[in-house]
């Protein structure tokens, strides 16, 4: 009988063993489609980096590394780009990989239907030398290329053409927003949205295989309080994020293990630099570059970082963090906390007594956003500012902000590029069709408009670092925005599982190992 | 009689027409869908495109007529978020809503019967006066709260059952269903009690209320002179004459189960309607949100009209009114 038992102890040892290596993991947001053209959102391109590759990806330290391509060179004087390919490489349903499938991703990328086309803005052409040498041919110089695209990625052409997917579908359905036929590590095998999706190893890939994952399957866990009961149950093995108030909690579990990094996304308040008057009818003072930095220095930043976001997050003094490619060693310092320094800038502005504004806040965007707000409201009382918080929903945030309804309020930005000129592109660039988009407040600068093009096309790295220098400078001196800090990244992780955690918050599978 | 029904059916009809209006009119209040949908380097242009594209620069009675004239055909649009038919993301997620609606129901009514006979029985016992105790706490305490309560006792704590999901589920034509496997009846537990524990309470204090006031009657004090066997005073003479008003309200009460479920499901990750009207609501997906009000209006409405049709049928007094049938 005693060994009877032994023996069935045993076999359920050898059968949790046999199933350890399926790898359970959840995160807040289902990717909402399996196609890498059709939707520009952090939860789809990080889910489809472990299906779909591009012909440069990104190392574990955000370094671009060849993927399908295995060298690239500039052509001429920056006409473009050359870029030899991978041979040998097989997508997932055994079709091989060459230029074709090359220029066709590129027709579907930079097509009208594509949410993504906006990285080949400067390409004119692209146009196959031979079977495994492309030449990306652009308007102007453009030496960071190759690092933009290292989220795009390769889908095959045949494959596509057979199931009448050449283009992506935006609002409705086609072939391939269920199904996938990538490159990577890992293929699709089965997919139900919202639910569950699922993905195996490529037996057929390129690449040297580091994890030891036999299957992986990904739920999507709304709830933050689930999520952390789910990984403290073991029932998952990664949960993605770890809400900030519960992250020393979760680490002191037994088995259970807190990655704590730091985002891209800085978080900043933005001002309505334009309007002639506030919310409340009185004339806006925030056209003053005095009035702006009066706030820089009334706003408390480490207090924030130790209370709300409990030591993880980091400060921040530019509109990116100093992990991104042209950060400004030049202009490393944020404003001080000087309360009255700040009183004095608000007196020589003629706002002695201060006055009263709203400040906009999203209540469901960014990592215990509508916290960070309150606490502003209560620093810059101190000064005499009369804030009335206006806290809503992103989904009704951004109408707001486009339709110039506020004075004050928090943005988050995350350079999809990983390079300081993204923000200037978007967020500093006199506002227009296709350049500053997303600069609410109508900051204008000829300086910044005059050496944005410059800044694109310049391929002497010196000569493009000192002109980022010189925008971050003129950033920062007429405080277009009060950068405060860069959001945190709180992964959690089960026992005997190791993985790697990137700046952009992709989840990369292949570098999951499970013990 | 015919007739009564007809303005019953229009009545109904009206009721609807005036849901769907409201909805509409509160959508631009949600929200603007176009930002979740396109990522931050779209450019003016691709925003206009696509509102234009989706109709959303319609004034919002445009996009409601345009919604009716799909949905009196059966089509109810195509989800923002999914880019699929909404009917068929619905007719995907209704099972698992059911099949919980149907398991709390009937959790809340065989337990709530249960205890209600006890109390009523054992007015004054310990253990009556405790359960009425606890049952005050869990009305009290909000379905969120209970249902992490429970997940942090059985599933982190204890370990016996899974923290959020519907387990493995089984295809049976265009159902699928957690009944037939161990693991989908196991994630069916804490989220049918945490769902089904309002109901619970309810019923067993209505319950024990009418069976306090039958205990009281004079039948059956006469059925106790009688000598009879007290389980079967309890139980074949006084239950029986409660039952009438707790089933009535058990029907009125599975409409507000499949309503109110949308909080468990957000708690237990439960893939039914409810969530997918979270995740819509979220995202602005207005026609997942507009189908998903419909549905369960249409629900009440038809409870409802069933309900007003069935006392026509037992009350004559309410018949004359309409004349001739």
């Amino acid at each position: 009988m005693k060994r009877a038992l032994i023996l069935t102890a045993t076999a359920l040892c050898v059968g949790s063993a046999a199933t350890a290596e399926t790898f359970r993991w959840a995160s807040t947001t289902d990717p909402q489609t399996m196609d890498p053209h059709a939707v520009s959102s952090a939860p789809v391109l990080g889910f489809l980096n472990n299906v779909y590759e591009g012909l440069v990806r990104r190392g574990r330290d955000m370094s671009v590394e060849p993927a399908l391509a295995t060298g690239w060179e500039p052509i001429g004087e920056g006409e473009g780009w050359r870029f030899t390919l991978r041979q040998g490489v097989t997508f997932h349903d055994g079709s091989a990989f060459n230029a074709e499938d090359v220029i066709f991703s590129y027709e579907r990328a930079a097509s009208e239907e594509s949410d993504v086309r906006s990285w080949f803005a400067a390409v004119s052409d692209v146009v196959a030398v031979d079977d495994y040498t492309v030449d990306i041919l652009t308007t102007s110089p453009q030496p960071i290329f190759p690092d933009s695209i290292a989220n795009w990625m390769i889908m095959d052409s045949g494959w596509a053409e057979a199931n009448g997917a050449e283009r992506p579908a935006r609002d409705e359905e086609n072939y391939a927003t269920r199904n996938a036929n990538g490159t990577a590590a890992f293929m699709l095998s089965e997919r139900q949205p919202d639910l569950q999706t699922t993905l195996v190893p490529f037996d057929g890939w390129w690449g040297e295989v580091e994890h030891n994952v036999t299957e992986a399957i990904f739920t999507p866990i709304q709830n933050s309080a689930t999520a952390v009961a789910a990984l403290l149950s073991g029932e998952v093995d990664m949960i993605n994020p770890v809400p900030v108030q519960d992250a020393e909690r979760v680490d002191a579990a037994d088995g259970v293990t807190v990655i704590r990094g730091i985002e891209a996304r800085v978080i900043m308040l933005g001002f309505a630099h334009d309007h002639e008057a506030l919310r409340n009818g009185e004339p806006n003072p925030f056209g003053d570059v005095r009035v702006r930095q009066a706030v820089a220095h009334a706003v408390n930043v480490p207090a924030i970082l130790q209370t709300i976001m409990r030591g993880s997050a980091e400060e921040a003094s530019q509109l990116v963090s100093p992990a991104m490619r042209g950060y400004s060693d030049a202009n490393a310092d944020r404003p001080a906390l000087d309360l009255e320094a700040a009183r004095a800038l608000l007196a020589e502005a003629g706002y002695a007594d201060g006055f009263g504004f709203d400040l906009s806040c999203p209540n469901d965007r960014y990592l215990n956003d509508e916290a960070v707000c309150q606490a502003i409201v209560a620093m810059l009382a101190q000064i005499g500012l009369e804030v009335t918080l206006d806290s809503m929903p992103v989904s009704n945030y951004w109408p707001e902000l486009r339709a110039d309804n506020f004075d004050m309020y928090l943005l988050g930005w995350s350079p999809g590029t990983f390079d300081a000129e993204h923000p200037i592109r978007f967020l500093v660039h006199t506002s227009g069709e296709r350049l500053g988009t997303w600069n609410f407040g109508g900051y204008s600068n000829p300086r910044i408009d005059e050496m944005l093009p410059m800044i694109q096309s310049e391929i002497d790295d010196g000569a493009r670092q000192a002109m980022l220098d010189e925008a971050a400078g003129i950033i920062q001196d007429d405080m277009v925005y009060v950068p405060m800090y860069v959001q945190p990244l709180l992964w959690g992780t089960g026992e005997g599982v190791s993985l790697t955690q990137r700046p952009d918050n992709f989840f990369i599978l292949r570098w999951v190992t499970m013990n | 009689m015919l007739s009564y029904i007809f303005r019953r059916v229009l009545q109904s009809v009206l009721v609807l027409l005036v849901v769907g209006l409201v909805a509409f009119a509160m959508f631009r209040f949600v929200g603007d869908p176009i930002d979740n949908m396109l990522g931050q380097e779209r450019t003016m242009e691709d925003v206009e495109r696509l509102r234009e594209q989706l109709g959303l620069d319609q004034p919002f009675a445009v996009q409601y007529w345009r919604f009716l004239e799909g949905a009196v055909q059966g089509n109810f649009g195509i989800s923002y978020r999914q880019g699929r038919p909404v009917a068929e993301i619905i007719a995907e997620r209704l099972p698992a809503t059911l099949e919980l609606a149907a398991v709390s129901g009937f959790f809340a009514l065989v337990v709530g019967i249960g205890l209600g006979v006890f109390t009523a029985i054992r007015r004054d016992g310990f253990a009556s006066n405790a359960i009425m105790t606890l049952s005050l706490i869990g009305v009290s305490l909000p379905t969120f709260l209970i249902g992490i309560l429970l997940i942090y006792l059985f599933s982190v704590e204890l370990g016996w059952l899974p923290s959020f999901g519907r387990g493995e589920v089984v295809q049976l034509g265009g159902w699928s269903t957690g009944f037939l496997t161990q693991s989908g009846l196991l994630a069916l537990i804490l989220p049918s009690i945490t769902l089904g524990l309002y109901q619970m309470t309810l019923i067993m204090r209505l319950v024990r209320s009418e069976m306090l006031e039958v205990l009281r009657q004079d039948y059956i004090r006469f059925a106790r002179a009688r000598g009879l066997k007290e389980k079967a005073v309890n139980f074949r003479h006084a239950l029986k004459n409660t039952l009438v008003p707790v089933i009535t309200v058990t029907g009125l009460q599975l409409g507000s189960i499949i309503a109110f479920a949308i909080i468990t499901e957000t708690v237990f990750q439960w893939p039914g309607v409810g969530l997918l009207f979270i995740n819509a609501i979220q995202f602005v997906d207005i026609p997942v949100m507009a189908a998903y009000l419909m549905l369960i209006s249409v629900m009440f409405v038809a409870i409802n009209l069933a309900v007003d049709l069935l006392y026509v049928a037992i009350d004559p007094r309410l018949r004359s009114e309409g004349g001739t049938s």
